[in-house]
């Protein structure tokens, strides 16, 4: 069996899953303690990741029934992610394989996404487009392989899909984390109340969600505190309609471009309902893993390592973290 | 008892593996005494992550019996670097639950302050906390530093408030009769305020002196006499993280 720990954000995260890649148990402790920040603090991430970790550990190998002994292959998230949150996953799954001189492997956080879609029982296999979208990250990928390296078609230049949800949100006083609220408050409202830009113009597959910040900030402005709060929803419904909008001007662009018939889509944004009605109006087969397996997990980061180069005791006592920008694109 | 001690408080990365005896004093027979110490070169960052399993199993390897002779495990809960702390107690923590071993988890300034044992006199152990602030712990002369808790108990002090405390430490000591030695400052926080802490009568070792520096080796001892609790082992901070202190 697999045991698997993924601490690159603020999720701390233990699963257990078999070689074939059936789920035994997915541990997710969700930390609740960043809301009042209004964001992810590093420092307070870190902390939280230790003092969880060893129950999550436990809690994961009594739900699978299991013992460390059952376990053949540990496996860490390595990156990218908040350096002083992953360190604390990385070192402790090192530490567990190298005191049973287990085979230990150093996962890629977005193979992992990917690798949502090899997991049992809706096991899908390759070649597909993939679209990643969460508070993380937001990129587009044509997976050929099982691979750590899938084709990496775009990415996005500023903030991801659910960051800007989570800002718009917050410029509508929704509080954080309001991704979830902003949708059921765009529910009541219209999507075409206001003309909100969706980069269109910008060629390419790479996504860009500035701009729409600021627009939706100006035009609260602009409303006034009166006008802006009676039409709250329009604004969320508007809103929405252009990230879902900007997600999807590239998955199209995308599917053309490789040719792909499916699309195995990730990441938090993918709970998102106005998203899931744009994508089934693609006319190709979309895959969405369930909710619990689109954010972050460990089980993802266990189905990746089976498809990963696992380095055999001591060859990995040595290795470190990586934040950004070290994974080749 | 075989104890393995680490510590990544500081810059060092500190492992130690030693057969301690029941008074804690390191045994003078069939010695196991192995200490494997990384320095980052000047200003570089602590290679913690990369070094700290990689001396563990140098250790282990050298010793030739590996964990199934290792009765505990002791890492320094700092106070120290809040990334180092973090490394070496989720590295410990795992290493425990897979080896299926004790762990204990040990303040690296009592640790810092066994330097000065038999000494009879105070001893401060002063940790560099950066943002020109220290980490200090301090013992009185009557006190025993393997034994005891520290009459000023550890916290983070402006070098104003260090050279305060350290001369309050000072005084308590000249008051006594007989007369103690003059109180004795260790570790990198002591080199780095040297001034502060000459200036309130505590005497500082050159700046080379080991008795600086942490030492994995004071853990063990300190280790052997601990209580195994089954609650895991949390680091000392001393300090918010950043955000909680903005936003009060
Ligand atoms: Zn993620």
């Amino acid at each position: 069996m697999i045991l698997a720990i993924e601490t690159s954000c603020d999720d701390t995260c233990v699963a257990l899953v078999t070689a074939r890649g059936e789920i035994r148990s997915n541990v997710i402790s969700s930390q609740r303690v960043h809301d009042r920040f209004g964001g992810v603090v590093p420092e307070i991430a870190s902390r939280q990741h230790l003092s969880l970790l060893p129950a999550a550990l436990s809690e994961a190998l009594e739900l699978a029934g299991a013992t460390l002994d059952d376990v053949t292959l540990v496996a860490a998230t390595r990156g990218p992610g908040l350096v002083a949150a992953l360190l604390v996953g990385f070192s402790a799954g090192k530490a567990v394989a190298a005191a049973r001189e287990l085979p230990f492997a150093a996962v890629d956080h977005l193979h992992g996404h990917l690798a949502a879609s090899f997991l049992e029982p809706a096991r899908l296999e390759p070649p597909f487009l993939a679209l990643v979208a969460s508070g993380g990250h937001t990129l587009l990928a044509d997976v050929r392989d099982h691979g750590p390296a899938p084709r990496l078609l775009g990415q996005t230049l500023d903030d991801a899909a659910g960051e800007a949800f989570d800002k718009g949100a917050r410029l509508l006083g929704l509080g954080y984390p309001g991704g979830a609220a902003l949708e059921r408050l765009a529910v009541e409202g219209d999507p075409e109340a206001f003309p909100f830009p969706t980069a269109a113009r910008m060629r390419g597959l790479d996504f860009s969600f500035a701009g729409l910040k600021t627009a939706l900030l100006y035009k609260v402005r602009e409303l006034g505190e009166t006008e802006a709060e009676r039409r709250r929803a329009d604004l969320a419904a508007s809103y929405q309609r252009a990230i879902v909008e900007t997600l999807m001007i590239r998955v199209r662009r995308a599917l053309e471009q490789t040719g792909a018939t499916r699309l195995a889509v990730g990441g938090g944004v993918a709970a998102n309902g106005a998203l899931r009605a744009a994508l089934a109006g693609l006319g190709v087969a979309v895959e969405i893993p369930p909710a619990v397996l689109c954010t972050d997990n460990a089980a993802m980061i266990a189905s990746a390592a089976r498809y990963s180069t696992a380095s055999s005791f001591p060859d990995y006592l040595e290795l470190d973290v990586y934040s950004t920008g070290e994974r080749p694109r | 008892m075989r104890v393995l001690a680490l510590d990544t408080a500081t810059a060092l990365t500190a492992v130690a593996l030693q057969d301690v005896d029941e008074e804690a004093n390191a045994c003078l027979r069939d010695v196991v005494d192995l200490v494997a110490v990384d320095e980052p070169a000047l200003g570089a960052r602590p290679n913690h992550a990369r070094r700290l399993l990689a001396l563990i199993h140098e250790v282990l390897e050298l010793s030739g019996a590996g964990w199934a002779a290792v009765d505990r495990i002791a890492v320094g809960v700092g106070p120290g670097t809040f990334t180092g702390l973090r490394i070496g107690i989720a590295t410990a923590q795992a290493l425990a639950t897979s080896a299926g071993l004790p762990l204990a988890g040990v303040s690296t300034l009592q640790s810092l302050a066994l330097g000065a044992a038999h000494d009879r006199r105070a001893v401060l152990a002063v940790l560099d906390a950066r943002r020109g602030e220290a980490f200090m712990a301090g013992w009185s002369p009557e006190q025993d530093p393997l034994l005891d808790e520290p009459e000023w108990p550890p916290q983070v002090l402006s070098p104003e408030s260090l050279q305060r405390v350290a001369a309050q430490v000072a005084t308590q000591a000249a008051s006594q009769v007989p007369a103690r030695a003059v109180p004795l400052a260790l570790g990198d926080g002591a080199v780095r305020f040297r001034r502060q802490l000459e200036a309130a009568g505590v005497q500082v070792p050159p700046e080379d002196s080991s008795r600086h520096r942490v030492s994995a080796r004071s853990h063990c001892r300190l280790a052997a006499l601990a209580r195994i609790s089954a609650v895991p082992v949390e680091p000392e901070y001393l300090r918010a993280p950043d955000a909680e202190r903005t936003s009060r």
